[in-house]
């Protein structure tokens, strides 16, 4: 007799592929059982492909819902979930349809896809009360670059050729014009959201890799080493006092296994 | 497995999803408790919240359809995790999940997949329900499920297999009249037989929901009923419901609508009727017992 793993591969491929072969033989229900596994191939598929559709509404509204789909389709069939929580899954969706065919002729469409899942990804945050000025009043200037920064988790940053926030404003206030060309300009996005509620600004430059590099666990001499890096002429304290003005930043810490709210 | 569950609400709930869930906090209607599917609110922080705060007025139940008891490779211990992080924060009155597989080794099919009732499967679910109910603390609940296919190999029909499974592990169970009903007309079996041989000792809620007749592809001519949850519960199901409370007595009763979501109303319509189902059901037995 198979054992278990043996029927579930081949269920398995009969889901995915539709390759009923290796299982047919084992089924029960009807005068052909085989042909009760296209309610599991649906259910796979449609599920999938659906939530895929209400993740990327705005980028369906710019390709086209048959393509969206038909994207999605080949895409849960190249990348099936790897986790039950379906609302996490399509993060790689945008670099997947940046090979699509469709994506020759339009150049910022991963770039747009990926603005619209970190709207997507911010818009279901909570924020948490932000830390003030204050929380450095007990710093020495010099030990200031060891410091690091938790922020708020509905943030984040997009570094991209394309002015994609201007078409996602477009595709918001339903204010598209009929015919629409889009003129390369590198732009940095800071994405920010919470509670149902979503923004995004453009930063400058030296800004947007401080801020970056403070997102993703940089230290706030790296986040400043990064900013003069891009921009020789600009101020590490006056970007780390606007973060810290926006109310960005909830913690602050000296060391791994160090918080401190207050020095 | 001792770990007392909260006191049973004593009116049928509804399944919330998102698209009800800030209604559901703006007007708190009269429902006697919710069920969530966890998969829902681990990824959506903002969700989360406003589930605890609506936990703090109505019971809450767990219905997980991401801890896949029957796959070969083992249950994903990190989402089990997650659920044990959402269980503590809310202290729900079941945690509940289906007798079935979803998961192959790293992919995750998002369907309910059917199993052979064999005894290697039993001893893999055993294991499985072992392992959850010790991460959980508590006792954990399995749906019997809405069936399409069966395999050749099954050495025991599903009411024996979870007959083993609560000697085995001491987990309790979720009778989903709604399955039933689909399960037998799909596979030619009959209902009120299947409710008859339930292990009805260990029968903790129960489920109703809509399904949904298309073409049999497999029998021309014929119809297979799928488990769709998008439609009112059928008539033959309120049937099957009241067969059921006459034989297990009166047990948490819960209305699942997960797609083609009607108004929020409409659920609660649903659950009143339930209600009224139930307390029929009720005097009738209470007049049977009086004569």
């Amino acid at each position: 007799m198979r054992t278990l793993a043996e029927i579930q591969a081949d269920f398995r491929n009969a889901v995915i592929h539709g390759d009923t072969n290796g299982i047919a033989h084992e089924l029960v229900g009807g005068l052909k059982p085989d042909r009760r596994l296209s309610v599991h191939q649906r259910n796979y598929e449609t599920s999938l492909v659906d939530a895929l559709l209400v993740k990327f509404p705005a980028t369906g509204w710019l390709i086209g819902t048959p393509f969206l789909t038909h994207a999605a389709k080949d895409f849960i069939r190249a990348h099936p979930p790897t986790a039950p929580c379906i609302a996490e899954y399509g993060d790689s969706f945008p670099a997947f349809l940046s090979v699509c065919a469709l994506a020759e002729r339009v150049s910022y469409l991963r770039d747009f896809a990926e603005l619209e899942w970190h709207v997507g990804q911010v818009a279901i945050a909570v924020d948490f009360a932000p830390i003030s000025a204050e929380a450095f009043s007990g710093v020495v200037p010099d030990a200031l670059p060891n410091f690091r920064l938790k922020l708020q988790p509905g943030l984040r940053y997009l570094n991209t050729s394309w002015p994609v926030d201007e078409l996602m404003k477009l595709y918001l206030t339903e204010t598209a014009p009929e015919q629409l060309e889009l003129a390369s300009i590198e732009i940095w996005l800071e994405i920010r959201g919470a509670r149902g509620q979503f923004q995004f600004n453009r930063l400058n430059p030296a800004e947007f890799v401080f801020r970056k590099c403070i997102s993703e666990g940089g230290s706030i001499g790296e986040a400043a080493e990064c900013s003069l890096d891009t921009d020789t002429g600009v101020d590490p304290g006056h970007v780390l006092a606007a973060l810290i003005s926006d109310g960005l930043a909830t913690t602050v810490t000296q060391t791994a296994d160090q918080h401190h709210d207050n020095f | 497995m001792t770990t007392p569950m909260m006191c049973t609400p004593p009116t049928p709930g509804i399944g919330l999803r998102l698209a009800h869930l800030e209604e559901m906090v703006a007007a708190r209607p009269p429902v006697g408790w919710l069920e969530v599917h966890p998969e829902n609110f681990l990824a959506n922080p903002h969700a989360a919240e406003l589930l605890a705060e609506l936990s703090v007025h109505y019971p809450v139940s767990i219905h997980t359809v991401g801890i896949s008891v029957g796959t070969a490779s083992g249950i994903d211990r990190l989402h089990l995790i997650r659920i044990r992080g959402l269980v503590d924060q809310i202290n729900p009155i079941f945690v509940s999940g289906h007798l079935a597989w979803s998961s192959y080794g790293n992919e995750y099919l998002n369907d309910l997949l059917p199993l052979p009732y064999t005894e290697e499967t039993a001893r893999l679910v055993t294991s499985h329900v072992d392992e959850l109910q010790n991460t959980l603390g508590r006792p954990y609940l399995i749906e019997n499920p809405a069936s399409y296919v069966g395999f050749k190999s099954s050495a025991m029909n599903e009411t024996v297999f979870l007959h083993e499974i609560v000697q085995r592990t001491g987990c309790r169970l979720l009778c989903d009249v709604s399955n039933v009903v689909v399960s037998a007309h799909n596979m030619g079996s009959n209902p009120q037989t299947y409710i008859d041989d339930f292990p009805a000792e260990a029968i903790a809620e129960i489920h109703l929901g809509g399904f949904t007749p298309v073409e049999d592809e497999a029998t021309p001519g014929a119809e297979l009923w799928i488990d769709t949850h998008a439609a009112p519960i059928a008539e033959r199901s309120w049937d099957l419901y009241a067969h059921a409370l006459r034989r297990f007595g009166p047990k948490p009763t819960l209305i699942e609508w997960d797609n083609q979501l009607p108004r929020l109303t409409t659920l609660v319509g649903e659950a009143r009727y339930a209600d009224r189902v139930a307390r029929t059901i009720l005097m009738e037995t209470a007049h049977a017992d009086a004569g």
